[in-house]
């Protein structure tokens, strides 16, 4: 059955199940530690891979000595350079998987597998490894210089030429502005480093390749180790039971899965092959750094005349599948306007590659477009929120069609206000500049959009009813600890009138069914959730019809209330019996999602409010509030919604403040490869979130009214961090993270701009 | 890491005459083991003293305290009599590290941390302190690096929270050595810049092992401490004030220097025991005097100040 045949759920529907919130279903597995990672699993025979990883940012590899290596106790197979690499190609630009050239330091050259993680560790270090030292380059500014070394031949390291849209006329338009602001703002470079690394197990066994992938998809991580390994998709199977997070980086499969099935290739054995915190930090994914030059132009009542935006994003030494930063988006989508130009270019760097990251490109878009807007508030006297009113848009004006929800964003702007209590909030009087005037309070606003949160076709699951009459749901989609095993139960329980305790989900496993949709943009849930809804009602279908049989009536006179079929003049059936009756015959429904309405467009939309202190003598900000309202559609488990909300701020919270990564432009080496001087907030660094999700069901995204819900809450919150530092004391920020040494280097020029620091 | 033998003493007496330069004391390890894994160190051997009967105890003692080497920092912070007559000693603790760390971390272990500069650190970087060529760090990414004496070799700072306070309390170690002489080693004395022979932050042989630290009593006391968010990460700068019992004020900072760094001008402003207004301002003013900072952490500079100066006003 195919969703768009079932009724929709429009808003008032009486639901039971979905929009409660049901407890996880893996939490009792995961605070017990039952659950299993990939990087837990301990199969029979199985050997542990360790990666030799270039120590120059360039380098050439002259050869590779493994002898010394291969003699280590326990060592079974070592892999070198291009021979070792078997032909697989990686990245966009198919290098080898061990290239003759390393672009970043962590460039993988080699690796081993050995009988203990620790003698694989031992080998690495063993391998003898003779490079020729290329000059390097790092940072996006350097990169587009033309004496810059060329990393991949490329005019300006450039990757592709520059995308440029345009719409209007931009120069005419700003030249004619009465009220313009422009700026060159900074993004850094921030690294997912989620909890759990990259890491794989996989098994090669004669006419099937398995792995265990700690990813976002399964279908993906099937598709591209075949395609890299010249295998048939049907021939590997991928099994992802638990995801220790992933916020993009795990949208690709990386050269974890490929060294692990070539090492088990040639040792007939299983091998696990799971980055070190290193490793992570360094070889698998990051959000680039961004160089945003911004100008806007903007009648005196604040309506926004023109955009110009010159983008530049740092993509690393190879590109990744998949959009790494849609940096375009905000500017182009937010607001009204009828003149916008973005002109996007990634450069190579000699640093690791990037990928996406939760909402790419709008995080970092957001902060300077909404530093603007904030900014132009402020010139004109006009409140934040009002001035975004006053330029709302209903419409895609990229595609000339309207949003599927075209009032989300005045519904959002009134419930943050009121929420917040914006309009009572205490205004500033203008601060002294400089420190140490004593700790400062500042209130800050953003709003936000996000490209996806719609279904990414095709979702295929079915439902099977199980003779004591609870059901079961299969799908080979992962969940990447959202819960999404926990609304698909919901969901299902809700067509078919159970108790969400008697729906089991199977899911995470490409051997379960047809292709699933990467855990990416936000689509799993309204995917997932409308193929599930239909698998369940084509299987209560069938239900009611062999209950009509059974019961000697039409279909139509039978109707599923609560575990029962009732017939309207002969009688009921419980669903077990009839069930039982069927038997061996069983009820299989099945559920697709295959086509999304082209007729509107789908965007997710969010604000956020901070209140944030800043101690104008040690530079120190704290975030103190948050107020997060972002539109999903309808709330399927408002406490998961709420774990989502409360997880983007949170990594919000530290893009805004403490998140960056920096490279030794000399070394060419990331200084902070680690946990303890890569600053994730700790739980002492986050406010009390309150996550107030407009819940809303947008019924022009599918049946259900679902969107999603993993990327947007992020996006608003380092500008509205930003704008409340202004409302705080006076400095307008164009360079992320607000660190105690970015605070107080502009407290100290502020003060006295002709002398170093204040007194 | 490298493989390295296991060792258990039962006498901590006997310990010291059998450590050499490649047999080494371990204690909470909370930083030998992170430099083990980073192979920074290649111990033949490792004694483990907490097999031994070295000090645990925590005894109030004429004018003050004497903690035994294998106090942990958790016992220190959460211990009444030296909240209250020592603060300057519990709050650094209880600031230092994570509630896990300090339930292994020793106090003697604690002041005998290496620098974590992310140079010295780096596998991959060979750099003066490590054996090698070289200050990477000077040239390079030093926003957390030192702000006094920079002309130096190295420009890490030193990474004790305890060792400023304790500096600033006037505290001692004693020291047992090889030969089983002992001695008292006031804290100040205790950790020095390296050199090119010595290339570590330390005065002990490889054959020292402190047995305890005498704490003098300074009820009013105080540590102050910035950090880039607001727990686990290493001081960017903090502020030891003490009052001693004979009305000396010391301040000292941490963060800024290869050492605890006296802030002697600071000191010498105060111009006198009492902590007026106008002396808190200013030897707060004077607290940078002769600070040579590197090209990214000249903000050391006003936090330094602000921290000199909210010590003082809570100690006066």
């Amino acid at each position: 059955m195919d969703e768009s045949d079932l009724p929709t759920w429009p808003p008032g529907t009486d639901l039971e199940t979905v929009g409660t919130g049901v407890p996880r279903r893996e939490a009792p597995a995961k605070v017990t530690g039952g659950a299993v990672y990939s990087s837990d699993l301990r199969l029979p025979g199985q050997l542990y891979a360790a990666i030799a990883r270039s120590p120059h940012p360039h380098a050439r590899v002259r050869s590779i000595d493994t002898e010394r290596a291969r003699r280590q106790p326990g060592v079974v197979s070592v892999i070198a350079g291009e021979e070792g690499g078997e032909g697989v190609t990686w990245y966009e630009e198919s290098v080898p998987l061990f290239g003759p050239v390393a672009r970043f330091a962590g460039d993988e050259v080699a690796a081993v597998a050995a009988t203990s993680l620790e003698a694989a560790r031992d080998a690495v270090r063993a391998l003898n490894v003779d490079y020729e030292v290329l000059a390097h380059v790092v940072g996006i500014d350097e990169a587009q210089r033309p004496e810059a070394p060329s990393i991949h031949g490329t005019p300006g390291n450039r990757t592709t030429d520059p995308k440029v849209e345009e719409r209007g006329d931009v120069a005419a338009a700003l030249a004619a502005a009465p009220i313009r602001i422009e700026h060159t703002y900074r993004t850094p470079t921030a690294v997912h480093n989620a909890l759990e690394t990259h890491g794989a197990v996989a098994w090669w066994q004669p006419d099937r390749l398995t792995i265990w992938a700690s990813t976002q998809g399964v279908t993906q991580v099937a598709q591209m180790t075949a395609e890299a390994l010249g295998l048939d998709q049907s021939q590997v199977r991928v099994i992802t039971e638990h995801v220790g997070g992933g916020f993009g980086a795990k949208q690709v499969p990386w050269k974890d899965v490929a060294i692990a099935a070539l090492l088990s290739r040639r040792t007939g054995r299983p091998v696990q092959c799971a980055y070190d915190r290193h490793g992570e930090n360094v070889a698998a994914g990051k959000r680039g750094a961004t160089r945003q030059r911004v100008r806007i132009g903007a009648d005196t009542d604040g309506r926004l005349l023109a955009i110009d935006a010159e983008l530049v994003g740092d993509s690393g030494a190879y590109q990744t599948a998949g959009e790494a930063a849609a940096l375009w988006g905000p500017y182009q989508g937010l607001y009204r306007c009828d003149n916008v130009r973005t002109s996007v270019t990634y450069v190579y760097t000699n640093t690791g590659p990037a990928v996406a990251f939760r909402a790419p490109g709008y995080v970092e878009a957001a902060f300077a477009l909404e530093s603007a807007m904030d900014e132009l508030a402020h010139r004109l006297g006009v409140d934040p929120i009002e001035l975004r009113r006053r330029n709302h848009t209903g419409v895609d004006q990229q595609q000339a069609k309207p949003w599927s929800s075209p009032d989300s964003l005045p519904l959002i702007y009134d419930r943050i206000s009121a929420l917040a209590g914006w309009d009572a909030r205490p205004r500033n009087a203008p601060p002294a500049p400089g420190g140490d005037g004593g700790v400062r309070r500042g209130w800050g606003f953003a709003a936000s959009d996000w490209l996806a949160g719609k279904a990414n076709p095709p979702g295929y699951a079915s439902v099977e009813l199980r003779t004591d009459g609870s059901a079961e749901v299969v799908t080979t989609v992962q969940d990447i600890g959202t819960g999404t095993r926990t609304v698909l139960a919901q969901v299902a329980a809700e067509e078919l009138q159970l108790p969400v305790e008697e729906v089991r989900v199977t899911l995470g496993d490409t051997a379960a069914g047809p292709p699933s949709p990467t855990s990416s943009g936000s689509a799993t849930t309204p995917t997932m959730a409308p193929a599930v809804r239909a698998a369940a009602a084509d299987a209560r279908h069938q239900l009611v019809a062999a209950a009509a049989r059974q019961l000697d009536c039409a279909p139509g006179d039978v109707t599923l209330d609560h575990g029962k079929l009732v017939a309207a003049n002969s009688g009921s059936r419980t669903v077990a019996e009839v069930l039982e009756g069927l038997s061996p015959a069983a009820v299989h429904g099945w559920g697709e999602l295959v086509a999304v309405d082209d007729s509107v467009s789908v965007r997710t939309f969010g604000a956020a409010v901070a209140e944030v202190s800043v101690d104008t003598g040690t530079g120190e900000v704290r975030v103190t509030r948050m107020v997060s309202v972002p539109d999903c559609g309808r709330v399927l488990n408002p406490t998961l919604v709420a774990s989502q909300i409360i997880g983007g701020v949170t990594q919000g919270i530290g893009f805004a403040l403490t998140e960056s990564q920096l490279v030794d432009a000399e070394l060419g080496l990331p200084v902070n490869d680690s946990l303890e001087e890569y600053l994730v907030p700790t739980v002492l660094d986050i406010c009390p979130i309150e996550a107030v999700p407009l819940d809303r069901p947008d019924t022009g995204a599918n049946q259900l009214g679902v969107k999603g819900i993993g990327e947007p809450p992020m996006i608003p919150v380092a500008p509205a961090i930003a704008n409340a530092v202004f409302d705080a004391i006076g400095i307008r920020f164009h360079e992320l993270p607000l660190t105690r040494r970015r605070v107080l280097d502009a407290l100290a020029e502020a003060a006295s701009p002709d002398e170093s620091e204040p007194a | 890491m490298t493989p390295f033998d296991y060792q258990r003493i039962p006498e901590a007496a006997a310990v010291p005459a059998q450590l050499t330069p490649t047999v080494r004391p371990l204690a909470g390890g909370t930083d030998l083991l992170t430099r083990l894994k980073a192979c920074l160190d290649r111990p033949d051997a490792l004694v483990d003293l907490k097999a031994s009967d070295l000090g645990r105890a925590i005894d109030r003692v004429d004018g003050g305290w004497r903690l035994g080497a294998l106090v942990t920092l958790s016992r220190i912070q959460h211990h009444p009599g030296l909240r209250a007559d020592v603060p300057a000693l519990a709050e650094a603790v209880s600031q230092a590290a994570t509630p896990q760390l300090r339930n292994r971390a020793t106090i003697a272990g604690n002041l005998l941390q290496r620098p974590r500069c992310w140079y010295f650190r780096n596998e991959r970087v060979q750099c003066w302190l490590a054996g090698g060529e070289g200050c990477p760090a000077r040239s390079g990414r030093n926003e957390h690096h030192a702000v006094f004496d920079t002309d130096g070799p190295c420009v890490a700072t030193h990474p004790s929270d305890p060792a400023a306070a304790l500096v600033a309390l006037g505290a001692t170690v004693t020291v047992l050595d090889g030969g089983g002489g002992e001695r008292e080693l006031a804290v100040a004395d205790l950790l020095v810049p390296p050199t090119d022979e010595r290339r570590v932050e330390h005065v002990l042989a490889a054959d020292d092992v402190i047995t305890a630290v005498t704490v003098p009593s300074a009820p009013r006391s105080t540590y102050l401490k910035a950090m880039d968010r607001a727990v686990w990460a290493f001081a960017l700068v903090g502020v030891a004030a003490a009052v001693s019992a004979d009305g000396e004020v010391r301040l000292v900072a941490s963060g800024v220097a290869n050492t605890p760094w006296r802030l002697a001008g600071a000191e010498a402003a105060l111009a006198g025991p009492g902590l007026t207004p106008e002396a808190i301002d200013r030897a707060a003013a004077a607290a940078t005097d002769g600070a040579a900072p590197l090209a990214e952490n000249g903000y050391k500079l006003p936090l330094l100040r602000t921290l000199t100066h909210r010590a003082l006003t809570a100690v006066a």
